[in-house]
Order: structure tokens, then sequence, then C-alpha cells
């Protein structure tokens, strides 16, 4: 390629981008869950400019387990709290939850699987039993046990980083317990990497192994991981919804699980509140989804299935 | 050659076990480890919770058995695992001193009725729809049956069952939403009997069969589909079969390889699976009583259950690498 | 042997103008155009070309088995003279295996993963012949010891044969209901040289015992001299020459098909040149006008942008190129091959 020609070309990457955005968007179920992801996550980046401060005991306004009205259009809960405020307030907690003890399941899961693979050998064997294990016992088995025994070692009162501490409990927990799925298959995708030309010519010229691992194959490695990384964040959210059902959460910033969880002991099933267990349930369901149909629509690009025409 | 395939599928069998032992172990000392590291002599705990319903007898055999006095590796680690095999899974703190065990298996078989009910159903109708809906691919149904599935595989099965609840019970009346027995059943005869104790079965297996027909469908589906794309099932057709033979004879057994995986797993998640669900419903199995025990702080109740749910994951997994390997030649 | 005038023997295959195109979305991609041949009982024609001439499409075509956006636009096959229902699955099943039976590659999964060899040479038998169980398998352990398979290998899995073993396995099934006509989709592609020269030795010899037709699909020329008395060439969905053997191979006249020959390394050159056609086949939505070749033809003239030449009857053979009219041997203008 001239110089010439570098010059009057877009450069690749953004063309790359480009290309990709719009095979994704040809998939009509991945365009639904992208515009239900911008919703949410709008909701969750402002949620006191879109419906004020989170509501509490204290400064609620409405009736009882009021059916949805003009005022309250989702309804209120047990002590008068807007259900709607609570929802929007409840889609921050659930989505930072949820992204970030994917991005550490992410990171920690890369590491494992391209050291595992990389390295190979005695590396390989052991990494890969622990692999097993949390592979085998699920997130959900493992955080219900871990975390109360965290909370009660590290008390629940107080702030970590902004976060509640039974929050941050989780997000640890979850994180550290959901990584063993993509551990395998960066390792996998990087075992043929390895025997690539690249990754000769580079050790060749002596360039260092994590240099290797972070320049050469990290890059090749994006697509599979964004690709099952949208599945992960489905996973986790899953599990926090659960753990806070569980009573696991924290009332004093509802995710959407733990207010479910207000909900079930408010006897909201027994006494029809369908609005108060419906609405925190389908966000949930809603999210959960998109990630899911984009996590198929990215693993459709990136690994495209047979051509019908021979 | 019939030696030497035996001989490779021994040692593929032998690894298999290997592994299962390894992973079983790391569950108990996981488990071990995580109930030692709370502040506090758990002895005293028992004793606090317990609420003096324990003898000092109690407590000092109890202090004996999981060897307090002695360091935690390897002494204590020891004991626990050797009263672990003897059955001895300690005392509750909630429940006044029972024993952990009986607690289990006292609640065991609802969880198993429920659990077990549910995923008969789901396999029956989700595997079928599934391979129906992978072989025709395409098409309105085939498209509204996967966007059905998927959304109902997103779906939390305590949600599903609050929002039974709240429309078969709270609202239209027709099946009760609470526990397994309405009181006074035990008068009735044993007809009466079952059938009230059917009309509590049946929310709570929707709800969680509904969640796993969707898993169901998708996995059985997307095997299915691959195996169409196939060279041997051009084969088939050029070699004149009909769609049901080609569907029966070649289709369905490799399809089936993903999806016996999967049922196979899944039962080993059972119990981890009822948790949530049981809570909504009060039913009372093992799911529950995770619950209380996770309320009331009682870690040996829930250290019990973890040992039991590690167990059959592990367990049900080494299950599915073994049947596996028998359905698939190419693994041995 | 002149191969375009009728024989005394009926063909027992008979291709007549026959189109197909490729349906997407909402475009129509012409796959095939106008191909017409015969084939005598106990004849090897080859169909040569590369990737996407369409070889392989006119064999499955020919067989009934079409893709499912595939549709035939005009022309017909005929079997012994009937016309072969190919568009119709419930037709063309009895069709399938007795009369026409395919050899799939080997190497591919083209076998059941996992089913005992032996079993899937039985299925035909006992399916499409109605024997029973036993009958069946005394069959297929028949059938492999014509390819030269022990009954003990027959009772493997694929994958624990080689290459070479499962192209025999392919070539005893695809004979299990004593068929007329044998097709082979490029079935020594994959194997190394040979184990490609076993196979074709095998592949002859049955055919001669059992007086087989053979259409065999194949890029590699060397295989249609070992193998073959009649080959077509084939180029963007058209034949574009057709000959014997021998004759081709000496007397190309289609630019395309001189090109072809002259890329056959040959080892007794001193230097080692190897000619490759320069440029690439159009793909299915960028047909040239015209003649399809012209845009990679070194002798391409004015009117091949315009007209696409016919297949004109020769003395020797058809060939389509606007450097030939009928009747004569000699090329109207000289070829700059």
């Amino acid at each position: 390629m001239t110089n010439k020609k570098a010059i009057t070309r877009s450069p690749p990457r953004a063309r790359a981008i480009k290309s990709f955005l719009g095979q994704l968007l040809v998939h009509n179920s991945a365009r639904f869950g992208l515009m239900a992801l911008v919703v949410f996550f709008a909701m969750a980046a402002m949620p006191a400019f879109l419906v004020g401060p989170l509501q509490t005991a204290i400064n609620a306004m409405g009736d009882f387990l009021a059916p949805p009205s003009f005022i309250n259009p989702l309804g209120t809960d047990e002590v008068g709290r807007d259900v709607l405020n609570l929802v929007v307030h409840g889609a921050r907690t659930s989505l930072i939850i949820a992204l970030v003890s994917t991005v550490i399941s992410l990171v920690v899961g890369t590491t494992v699987g391209m050291a595992s693979g990389y390295y190979g050998r005695w590396v390989d064997v052991w990494l890969m039993r622990i692999t097993d294990f949390f592979f085998v016992i699920p997130s959900f088995v493992l955080a219900l046990v871990i975390t109360p025994v965290a909370v009660g070692v590290m008390g629940r009162s107080g702030d970590i980083l902004g976060f509640r501490p039974s929050l941050f409990v989780i997000i640890l927990v979850i994180g550290l317990t959901s990584w063993a799925f993509v551990a395998r298959i960066v390792r996998s995708q990087t075992l043929t990497l390895r025997e690539r030309q690249f990754v000769e010519r580079a050790r060749v010229v002596g360039t260092s192994n994590i240099k290797i691992m972070l320049r050469h194959l990290l890059p090749n490695l994006v697509p599979q991981i964004a690709a099952n990384g949208a599945l992960v964040v489905a996973n986790a959210i899953y599990t926090e919804t659960a753990l806070s059902f569980l009573g696991l959460g924290d009332p004093l910033q509802p995710s959407w699980g733990t207010l479910l969880s207000l909900a079930q002991r408010a006897g909201a099933a027994s006494s029809g509140a369908w609005w108060y267990l419906g609405a925190p349930g389908l966000c949930v369901v809603i999210v959960s989804l998109s990630f899911v149909i984009i996590g198929n629509a990215l693993d459709d690009i990136f690994n495209p299935r047979r051509r019908v025409i021979p | 050659m019939a030696g030497g395939s035996g001989g490779r599928a021994g040692h593929h069998t032998g690894r298999i076990i290997f592994r299962a032992a390894a992973t079983l172990l790391m569950v108990a000392i996981l488990n071990f480890l995580l109930f030692r590291v709370i502040p506090g002599d758990p002895a005293n705990m028992l004793l606090a919770g317990a609420r003096s319903a324990i003898t000092i007898h109690q407590i000092e055999a109890q202090r004996q058995s999981w060897g307090l006095d002695k360091p935690l590796i390897p002494n204590q680690l020891f004991s626990y695992v050797s009263a672990t095999l003897q059955g001895d899974l300690g005392y509750s703190f909630k429940f006044r001193g029972r024993r952990v065990s009986d607690l289990i298996l006292e609640r065991i078989p609802a969880t198993l009725a429920l659990a077990g009910l549910a995923q008969l159903i789901a396999i029956t109708i989700g595997v079928t729809l599934g391979i129906i809906a992978g072989w025709r691919r395409g098409g309105a149904v085939d498209n509204i049956t996967t966007g059905i599935s998927l959304a109902l595989y997103s779906t939390p099965p305590f949600w599903l069952g609050m929002l039974l609840v709240v429309a078969f019970s709270t609202m239209l009346g027709w099946l009760p939403g609470y526990g397994a027995y309405s009181a006074g059943a035990a008068h009735v005869g044993i007809l009466g009997r079952l059938s009230d104790h059917a009309r509590h079965l049946i929310l709570p297996v929707l709800a969680v069969t509904l969640g796993l027909i969707g898993q169901y469908v998708v996995v059985a589906r997307a095997a299915m589909s691959d195996v169409v794309t196939e060279d041997y099932i051009v084969t088939a057709r050029a070699k004149g079969l009909t769609n049901n033979q080609m569907l029966m004879r070649h289709a369905f057994r490799n399809a089936m390889l993903p999806v016996v995986t999967l049922i196979t797993l899944n039962l080993g998640y059972v119990v981890a699976g009822a948790i949530t669900v049981e809570s909504v419903f009060a039913w009372p199995g093992i799911g529950s009583l995770t619950v209380e025990a996770l309320n009331a702080r009682d870690y040996p109740v829930l250290q019990g259950i973890f040992l039991l749910l590690g167990a059959s994951i592990v367990f049900a997994n080494l299950m599915a690498d073994l049947i596996y390997g028998v359905l698939d030649p190419r693994v041995r | 042997m002149n191969s375009a005038f009728p024989k005394a023997a009926a063909a027992i295959l008979e291709v007549v103008d026959l189109s197909l195109d490729y349906k997407l979305a909402n475009i129509s991609l012409p796959a095939l155009r106008d191909i017409s041949f015969q084939i005598h009982a106990g004849e090897a024609v080859a169909l040569v070309g590369e990737s996407g001439s369409g070889k392989t499409t006119t064999a499955m075509t020919v067989a009934g088995l079409l893709s499912p956006n595939a549709k035939v636009t005009s022309g017909e096959v005929r079997y012994r003279g009937k016309r072969l229902p190919i568009s119709d699955e419930e037709a063309m099943r009895p069709h399938r295996w007795n009369d026409l039976s395919v050899v799939f590659q080997g190497a591919m999964n083209a076998l059941n993963p996992v089913q005992r060899v032996i079993k899937q040479i039985a299925e035909p038998c006992s399916l499409k012949l109605g024997m029973t169980r036993d009958e069946a398998m005394r069959r297929a352990r028949e059938l492999l010891e014509l390819v030269g398979i022990s009954a003990e290998r027959g009772a493997a899995y694929p994958h624990e044969l080689s290459g070479g073993m499962r192209q025999r396995v392919m070539i005893a099934m695809a004979l299990a209901c004593h068929p007329s006509i044998v097709i082979g989709d490029e079935p020594t592609t994959a194997l190394d040289v040979i184990t490609q020269a076993q196979i074709l030795k095998l592949v002859t010899r049955l055919r001669k015992e059992l007086n087989l037709a053979l259409i065999l699909i194949t890029h590699d020329l060397s295989v249609v001299a070992e193998s073959c008395d009649r080959v077509m060439i084939m180029y963007a969905g058209r034949i574009i020459e057709d000959g014997d053997v021998a004759e081709i191979f000496e007397n190309p006249r289609h630019p395309y098909t001189r090109l072809l020959i002259e890329s056959i390394p040959d080892p007794t050159e001193g230097k080692r040149v190897l000619k490759p056609i320069p440029g690439d086949p159009p793909s299915l939505r960028n047909r040239p006008s015209g003649c399809a070749f012209r845009t990679r033809c070194p002798s391409a003239m004015d009117i091949c942008a315009v007209e696409v030449p016919f297949l004109e009857i020769e003395q020797s053979g058809r060939v389509a190129c606007h450097l030939y009219s009928a009747g004569s041997q000699e090329p109207k203008v000289k070829s700059n091959v």
C-alpha cells in the first residue's frame, strides 16, 4: 500500500467497525436488543434526572400497595414508595453489579485462559484443574455459600468504593466465580493462535512472552471474548437477581432482585400487587434477553456458519 | 484392535473419574475452609443459636469431633473429612441442635418431587419441540418458538412463580400458592391427600419447568441445526431415505449428544435450581431449608447443603462424561 | 469415437438444455445454463472445471440432490429415455441409489460418525432392497470384500479408518443397490497420490466388472487421464468443450482448455515454469456478458462480448467458442494461444 493510498482511504479500523455494526444491525433481534439496552443504560446513568432521588420509607408519598395510576405509573409498594422510581434506581444497581462483575470475570478468565493455552504443560494442567472446579460448580451456588461468610467477616455497615459492603461482596463473588466459561474458550483459541506464523515471528525476534500475549494474541481474542462476554453479563444479572432475592442484597441500594425480595416479603404475590413484582422482574428479563440476543448475533458474525451456495 | 480400544477407553474412563474425585475433594476443602474463616468459636455459636436445647455434653462432643482445639490443617481438616464420610454433618444452630444430616434427609423428598417432575416434563416437551424446530428450520412457527424459548430461558423462575401465584392463586383462586399440603389434608383419605398434593405441585412445577423447557428447546434446536447441515445427512438423502428415516436414523443420534449431556448435567443442578422457587412457594424442600439457614446464619446446615449440592453436581458431571463416552465413539 | 452423434446403443442418461438458478432473498443467480450431454452404459465421463464452474451443481442436479434454494428453470434429465423427476423429492426417491448413486469425498463427514461403517453400507440394502437384517449384513460384507476391506475393519467407526479406506467404504456403499450410474464427487481430492492411484484402479476395475457408467467430478486433469473415456470442460455454468480424453489432451480447442492443459506442470521440461491461467473465474453475481471467459481469454474478439458462443458440434467433440464455426476443425482466426 503506497502512501497515497493510505491518505485517500479511511483508516482500516474505522472501516472494520462500520462494517461490523452493519452486520450486527442486519439481525433484527439484535436491533431490538440494542435499543432496549440503550434505554436501560440511560436509566442507569442518570436515575435522579429521570425520576428524582431514590424514595425511602420516610419521604414516600403514595398509598400503600396502590395499583398503577396517573401519579404512580407503576403503582406503589408497601410503604408508599413509587415503584417506577424504585425500578429506575434499581437499574443502576443491577447494571453496575452485572457489568463490573463481568469485567472481573473477563479479566480473570482471559488471563487464566491465555496463560494456560500459551505456556502449556504443568501451568496448563494446574490452571485447568482449578478452572474445572469453577466451571462445574455454578456461580450461583458458590456465591450463595461465600457471600454470607464474606459479609459476616466484613460487617454490614459503611461503604467500600461507593458500594454497600454486601453489594461489594456480591460483585466480587460473582466476578470471581464466573470466569471459568471464558477461560475455557480463551484457552482453546489461544491454543489455535499459538501455532500461527505471526507468533513464531514474534518469538524469533525475541519479543517477551507477555508482550506476545498482550500485543499479538489478545487483539485476536477480542471477538470471541466479546461474543461470550454478553452471555456472561446475562448470567451475572441472573445470579445477582437470585442472590438479592434471597436477601443477600442491600435494601438501601436496591437492585431489581432486592426489589423482588422486598415485594415477596411484603406479600405482594398474595395481595395481587402484580405491578410491584412485575416491573423489576420484567426489567431483568428484558435486559437479560437483550444481552443473550446480542451475544448470539456477535457469535453469528464471528463464527459464520456454512453458506448456502456451494 | 479390540484390546487396544478397550485400553484407551479404560484410560479415558479412569481420567474422568480421577477428575471428578479431585473436584469433589476441592468442594469438601472449600466447604471446610469457608466456615472456619468466620470469626468466633463455632461451638459457642452453636450454643448461642440453639437456645440451650443442647446439652453441654453435645457441645463438647461436637468440639471434639470437629477437633477445634487442634490446629486447622491438617488435624481439623482430617477430622472434618472423616466425620463427613461417616455421615456426621454436625448440628444445626437454628433448629435446636438437630442433626444436619437428619434435616437434609427430611427435606429431600419434597425437592425431588418438585424438581424431578419439572425436569421430566421439560425434557419431554422441550427436546421434542427443539428437535422439530431444528429439523424444519425457518418459518414463522420456528421463529416464534425460538423467541419464546429464549425469553423463558432468560426469565428467573422465581419471578415466574410469583407471577403465577398472583394470576392463578390470588386473582383466579384456582390453585394454592403456598406450601405442599393444605392444613387438614391429613384427615382426608389417600386420594384426597394425593389430589391436594398434586394441586399444590402445579404452580411450583410450572415455574421451574417453563424455564427448563426454554433451555431444552434452545439447545436441542441448536444441536439439530448443526447436524442438519452435516455431510452425512446429504449422503442419507442421496441414498433415498425418507425425511423420517433421515431424522431418526442419522440426525437424531448425533443431535442427542449435546442434549443428553445437558440433561445429565441439569440433574446435578436440580437442587440448586429449586432454591429460589421453593422460597417463593414456601415449598418444604432443601431450597427453603437453604434460605432459612441463610437468614439465620446457620452455618453447619449451609455447609451440609453445600456439600450435598457440590457432590450431586460433581456426580452428575461424572455421569455426563461417562455417558457421552458411551454415546460418541470418537471420544473413546 | 465421436461423443456427440447418437450412438447405436441408447444413452442411459441424457441431459437436455438444463438450466438452473439459485434463488437468494430477492435475486436469482444463474448457476447452470443450457447443459446438454449423454452418458452411455459403462462409460466414464469427467466433469472438469475450477471451483464455481458448476461441475458439482451439474452432477448433484442430475442425481436429484438440489439444494433448497435451487430451481430448474428449463430443460430436463432423462434416465433410460424417461424423464427424471429431479425437482420432486418424493418421486425421485425410488430412483435414488437404485439407478444413480453418489460417492462423496470420504475425507469429509459423509459417513455418520456414530455408526459402524458396515451398518451404513447395509442400510440401503435393507431399506431400498427390502432385505432382512442378516441378508443386508451379508451383502454389506460382500461389498466390503469387493473393495478390499475385511469384515473386521467393517465393524469400525468412520474416524477409525484412514482416508483411503473411508473412500472405499463410500464406493462399496454406492454399489449396494446395483446402480447403473455412479457419480463421484471429487473422490480422490483429499487423498495422497499413492492412495489416489489405488482408488482409481479400483474404480476402473469395478466399472468394467459391473458395466457401470461413471460421472467423475474433478479439477485434477491427471485423474481424468487415468480413468475416463470422455471429458467435459465447464466454465461459469456452461459446458465449453467436450470430447474423448485423448483428443482433448492432444488437441485442445477452446482457449480455456488449452490454458488448462498447458498449466499442468511437466516434469520433463528443463525449467520449472508454472503457467497458471491469469485472473479468476467470475463469481455468480458478476458473469460477463457474452462469453464468460472473454475477460481472461488471450484470443478474445469483439463478438465475444456480445454473443454467447453456441456449443458447436464438431467431428471430434463439441466446443463453444467464436473461434470455431460449425463444421470446421481449424479456428477461423489464428488464436493467440
